[in-house]
C-alpha cells in the first residue's frame, strides 16, 4: 500500500474508532473496535470520569493523560464539553478568571465515587485508539496481515 | 450494579476482546487469548487485592 493510503488510513482511525480497519477492507474488526471504544468512553462519560488538561504543577502526567484523550479523536470534544462545559486543553494559571470555574467543574466530578472508574475507562478509551491506529499503520506498511 | 467487583469484571471483559481481536486474526486464536487475558487481570487484581487487604489505608 502507498504511503499516502496508509497515512489515510491513520488519519481515518484516528477521526472514528475502527474506521482505518474499515478502509483497510476489515470490516468486522472495524465494526468490533468501533463498539468497543465507544462503549469505553460513553462507560467513562456515566461514571462521571473526566478529560484530563495539561497542569503546571503535573506537566509530564497530564500531559501525557492530555495526549491519550485526544487520541480518541473528536469524541475528546464532547467528553472536554461535557466535563468542562468548554473545549479546554490546558489549565490556566491560578489566579486568572476562568480558573476557579474550571477547578470547580473537576472537583464536582472529583467528588463522585466512580470518577476514578470513570476516568479510567475515558483514558483507556484513548489509548486503545492509539493502538488501533498504530495497528492500521502495520497493515498499511505490509508489516502485519 | 457499580461495584468495585462488577467494574472490574466489565473493564476486563473490554480490554480482552480488544486485545483479542487486536493480537489474532483468527476467531478462535483471539477467543483464546481474550480469555487468557481476562482470566489473569481479574485473578491478579483479585490477588493484589488480597494482599493488599491487611494493610490499613492510614
Amino acid at each position: 500500500m502507498s504511503p499516502g493510503r496508509t497515512a489515510l488510513a491513520c488519519a481515518l482511525a484516528w477521526l472514528v474508532p475502527g474506521a482505518g480497519h474499515l478502509y483497510l477492507k476489515r470490516p468486522l474488526k472495524a465494526a468490533l473496535f468501533f463498539c468497543l471504544v465507544l462503549i469505553m468512553l460513553f462507560l467513562g462519560l456515566s461514571l462521571h470520569g473526566r478529560a484530563h488538561v495539561v497542569d503546571h504543577d503535573n506537566p509530564l502526567l497530564s500531559s501525557l493523560a492530555t495526549f491519550a484523550n485526544v487520541a480518541t479523536g473528536p469524541l475528546d470534544l464532547l467528553i472536554r464539553k461535557s466535563t468542562y462545559h468548554r473545549i479546554t486543553y490546558r489549565l490556566p494559571p491560578e489566579g486568572q478568571s476562568d480558573y476557579d470555574e474550571l477547578v470547580a467543574r473537576m472537583r464536582a466530578r472529583v467528588l463522585e465515587p466512580t470518577y476514578e472508574y470513570g476516568t479510567t475507562f475515558i483514558l483507556t478509551a484513548g489509548l486503545m485508539n492509539i493502538l488501533l491506529i498504530l495497528d492500521a499503520f502495520d497493515i498499511g506498511i505490509g508489516r502485519k496481515h | 450494579m457499580l461495584s468495585h467487583i462488577f467494574l472490574l469484571v466489565l473493564f476486563s471483559t473490554l480490554v480482552s476482546i480488544f486485545f483479542g481481536a487486536l493480537t489474532r486474526n483468527d476467531l478462535r486464536e483471539g477467543a483464546r487469548v481474550a480469555l487468557i487475558l481476562f482470566l489473569s487481570l481479574v485473578g491478579i487484581s483479585l490477588a493484589l487485592a488480597y494482599i493488599m487487604a491487611p494493610f490499613p489505608l492510614r
